[in-house]
C-alpha cells in the first residue's frame, strides 16, 4: 500500500489507483471535467493538473498512478494558474447563455469556475457558432455550442450501453459531439448521458424548462420500476416530483439507471393518482375519504365466508406491508386463496445484461418470501381456474399501472365476481369496467412511505418517506386493518404528513428568497 | 443504394485482417469507397461500410469528418485541388484559383453545371518546392501559371 502526501496531508491508498482517486478519498477539491469514476480515462480536459515533487512538468491526476512516497499538491500558484487558463480555454467558444440554460445551478462549468476560475477573461475573439437544439430522439436534446468535448457521453455509449451512437465529428474549434446524421439516441440508458454531461449540452426533454434545479430538493430512494431496485435520488418540491437520478450503489446499479425507471415519478404525481376513495352503488360511482371507503369495503367483505374470498397481491409493496397484509388475510379473513399477480409471467426472468429486468415490481422476492412463510400462493391462472368458487376478491394492486399492460383484460375477468376491493395508488380508465360493490382504496406510493424492498438478488433495501403528495391515502397495512374491522388512528399520521409537507414548503420557499 | 464492387469488398476484408483493431482499417476503406462512389463519401455509403466492417457508423463518421481528403459532398469528374498554403499563395495560388474558377465558370468547392469539374482550395499538399501546384484527382501538377493550369485542365476535359 503506497503512502503519499497530497497537499501536505499524508494518506495510505490502495495499489494502482490514480492521483485523482486519492484526492477524492481525501475529499480535497480538484478541478476536473472529463474524468468520471464509472468510465475509462480520457485525459482531455487537462484541468486536474497537479504538481508532483521531482517532476519538472505538471501532470494530470486522472491518468497518473500513485507511487510510494509521492508528494503531490494542487494548491501551488503554478497549478492554480494552469487551471485558470485551462478553464479560460474551455470557455473560448462556450456561449454565455446560463440564464436560459437548463443546466444552470448544477453545471460543472459554473461550479468549477466559481472555485478555480480566472474571473478576468482575456479572450476577445468571436465565439464559433455551432448548432443548437438538435433533436436526438425521444429523450434528449443536444446543444453543440455548450459542449466542452469532455467525451464522457461518447465513452458512456461505447463502454456502458455499448450502443456506440455518439462520436466527436470535425476537428479543431469546429469539433462537435453528435450522432451519425443526427440519428436518434434511443438506447435504453440514454438519459445517463444527460446526467454525466458536465454542461448543458445534453439535456433531458422530459425535464428541461420544467423547473430550476435550485427550487428542487432531493432525497435518496429506490427505483420501483423493476426488480433490480436501483438506488436513486428523487427530486421534488411542493408541486410534486420532477425527476429521478441514479445514486451510486456499487452493489446494484453502479452510477447508472435505465430510462424506463426515470419515468416512474409520473405515476406518483397527483395528476395520475386516485385522490378520493370510490365505490360503486346501483351503477353509479360515489366518492368518499379513503378511510371511509376501506371501512365500507370491510363491512361488505365480512358478509362473505372465508372460502368465498380470494386475495390477489402484487410485489409492489414493502416487506412490512406485505407481512401484515398476508398475515391478516390468512389469519383474520381466514382465506388460503392468495394469488401472486405477475406483470408478465412469460418474460418474468428477462434481463438485458445491464440493469433492466422483465419483472417490473420492486419487491417480488419479498412477496414470495412472505407467501412461503404462510405456505400460500398461486398464480393468476390458478385464480382463473377456480374463479366460480369465489364471490369476492381483495386486490393489492400495482402502484405502477403502466407496468401491467393487460390491466383491462384482468379487470374484465375480476368483474365477474360479486365484490371487488381494490387497493390502488393510480387511477385508470379501466376501473370503470368494474361492477357494483367495487371499492377502490387510494394507496400511498413508494416515495410516501418507509419500509424495505427486496430486490431480485435478495438484497433488502430501505426506503424512507421522501415527500407526501396525498396525505389521506392509506398504506396497505392500514387498508387491511380496516378491511378486517380494526380501527386505525389517522390523527397521528396526519400530523406527521403535515409536518413533512410543511417542511417541503419551507425549503422551496427559502429557495425563492 | 451504394455497394462496393466484389474487388472492393475483398479489399475491405483484407484491410480488416491487416490491423490489430478494426478501427485502424477505416481510412483505407474510406478511400476505397470514395474511389468507387464518384469521388465522394455519401452518408449511405457510410452506413453500408459500417455494416460491412461491423463498426458503428459514428466511429466511421468521426474519421470521415476529421480528414479533409475525404469529400463529404459530390465532386465533378475532375477534382482540382489547388494548394492555398503559404508557399503557393506567395507565388500566386489565390489568383490562380480565381482564374480557374472564372475560366471554367464554377464557384470554389462547388460542382460545375455539367458535373465535369470541381475546383477547391486545400491546405498544404507538401509540394512547396514546386509551388504553385494543384492536384487533379490522384496526380500532382507543379510549377503552374494560370495559363499552363488552364491548358492542363482543358486537355483533360477534352480527353474525357
Amino acid at each position: 500500500m503506497p503512502k503519499i502526501t497530497l497537499n501536505g496531508k499524508s494518506i495510505e491508498v490502495a495499489d494502482g489507483i490514480t492521483i485523482i482517486e486519492a484526492y477524492k478519498q481525501l475529499d480535497e477539491p480538484i478541478a476536473h471535467y472529463c474524468w468520471h469514476p464509472g468510465l475509462t480515462i480520457a485525459g482531455v480536459c487537462r484541468l486536474c493538473v497537479v504538481e508532483i515533487e521531482g517532476n519538472p512538468r505538471l501532470q494530470i491526476a486522472c491518468n497518473t498512478v500513485v507511487q510510494d512516497g509521492m508528494v503531490v499538491n494542487n494548491n501551488s500558484e503554478k497549478v492554480k494558474t494552469a487551471v485558470k487558463w485551462g478553464l479560460d480555454f474551455h470557455l473560448i467558444n462556450h456561449p454565455l447563455d446560463c440564464p436560459i440554460c437548463d443546466q444552470a445551478g448544477e453545471c460543472e462549468l459554473q461550479n468549477q469556475y466559481m472555485e478555480f476560475g480566472k474571473y478576468d477573461p482575456e479572450m476577445a475573439e468571436h465565439k464559433v457558432k455551432k448548432r443548437k437544439v438538435v433533436d436526438l430522439g425521444e429523450r434528449i436534446v443536444l446543444d453543440t455550442e455548450r459542449c466542452i468535448l469532455c467525451s464522457r457521453c461518447v465513452r458512456f455509449t461505447n463502454e456502458v450501453s455499448k450502443t456506440n451512437e455518439l462520436g466527436i465529428f470535425n476537428r479543431g474549434d469546429r469539433s462537435e459531439v453528435g450522432t451519425f446524421e443526427d440519428k436518434p439516441l434511443n438506447n435504453k440508458y440514454s438519459v445517463n448521458t444527460v446526467d454525466i454531461c458536465p454542461v448543458g449540452a445534453l439535456t433531458s426533454k422530459d425535464f428541461r424548462f420544467r423547473q430550476r434545479v435550485w427550487y428542487l430538493k432531493d432525497k435518496p430512494s429506490i427505483c420501483t420500476g423493476c426488480s433490480t431496485g436501483c438506488s436513486v435520488n428523487v427530486y421534488y418540491n411542493e408541486e410534486g416530483i420532477f425527476r429521478l437520478k441514479p445514486r451510486f450503489n456499487k452493489d446494484v446499479n453502479g452510477y447508472w439507471m435505465c430510462d424506463e425507471g426515470r419515468d416512474i415519478y409520473k405515476h406518483i404525481n397527483k395528476e395520475n393518482r386516485m385522490v378520493r376513495g370510490r365505490y360503486k352503488k346501483d351503477g353509479a360511482w360515489c366518492s368518499t375519504l379513503p378511510l371511509e371507503t376501506a371501512k365500507k369495503a370491510g363491512e361488505k367483505l365480512r358478509t362473505y365466508s372465508a372460502d368465498q374470498i380470494a386475495v390477489l397481491v402484487t410485489g409492489q409493496y414493502t416487506n412490512e406491508e406485505l407481512d401484515v397484509f398476508v398475515n391478516y388475510a390468512v389469519n383474520k379473513l381466514g382465506t388460503k386463496n392468495i394469488f401472486h399477480w405477475k406483470n408478465n409471467p412469460d418474460g418474468w426472468n428477462e434481463f438485458d445484461g445491464l440493469l433492466l429486468r422483465g419483472d417490473k415490481n420492486p419487491n417480488s422476492k419479498g412477496l414470495q418470501k412472505v407467501l412461503q412463510k404462510h405456505t400460500v400462493g398461486g398464480e393468476w391462472k390458478d385464480l382463473v381456474n377456480q374463479i366460480d368458487k369465489f364471490k369476492a376478491v381483495v386486490v393489492a394492486g400495482p402502484e405502477n399501472l403502466q407496468a401491467y399492460p393487460d390491466l383491462k383484460e384482468k379487470i374484465g375477468t375480476l368483474a365477474r365476481l360479486e365484490c371487488v376491493v381494490w387497493a390502488t395508488a393510480d387511477d385508470n380508465i379501466a376501473f370503470e369496467g368494474l361492477m357494483d360493490f367495487t371499492y377502490l382504496i387510494p394507496q400511498k406510493t413508494s416515495v410516501e412511505k418507509s419500509g424495505h424492498f427486496t430486490n431480485y438478488n435478495g438484497l433488502e433495501q430501505k426506503v424512507d418517506v421522501v415527500t407526501t403528495l396525498l396525505s389521506d391515502s392509506l398504506n396497505l397495512e392500514e387498508t387491511v386493518e380496516l378491511l378486517v374491522g380494526e380501527s386505525v388512528d389517522m390523527s397521528q399520521r396526519e400530523k406527521e404528513d403535515m409536518h413533512v409537507m410543511k417542511k417541503n414548503y419551507f425549503t422551496t420557499e427559502r429557495g425563492r428568497l | 443504394m451504394f455497394k462496393l464492387s466484389d474487388e472492393g469488398i475483398n479489399f475491405v476484408k483484407k484491410e480488416l485482417a491487416r490491423y490489430e483493431t478494426k478501427r485502424s482499417a477505416i481510412i483505407p476503406c474510406l478511400y476505397r469507397v470514395q474511389k468507387e462512389n464518384d469521388g465522394w463519401v455519401s452518408p449511405e455509403s457510410v452506413s453500408y461500410l459500417s455494416e460491412l466492417m461491423e463498426l458503428p457508423e459514428a466511429w466511421i463518421n468521426e474519421v470521415l469528418n476529421f480528414y479533409t481528403m475525404f469529400n463529404k459532398k459530390p465532386v465533378g469528374k475532375l477534382h482540382v485541388q489547388v494548394c492555398n498554403n503559404i508557399s503557393c499563395c506567395m507565388l500566386g495560388a489565390r489568383e490562380l484559383t480565381d482564374h480557374l474558377c472564372k475560366t471554367f465558370n464554377v464557384k470554389p468547392e462547388e460542382i460545375s453545371e455539367d458535373g465535369k469539374i470541381t475546383i477547391s482550395k486545400v491546405e498544404c499538399l507538401g509540394s512547396c518546392d514546386t509551388a504553385p501546384m494543384m492536384q487533379i484527382n490522384d496526380d500532382y501538377h507543379e510549377n503552374l501559371t494560370p495559363g499552363s493550369a488552364e491548358k492542363i485542365i482543358k486537355g483533360m476535359l477534352n480527353g474525357n
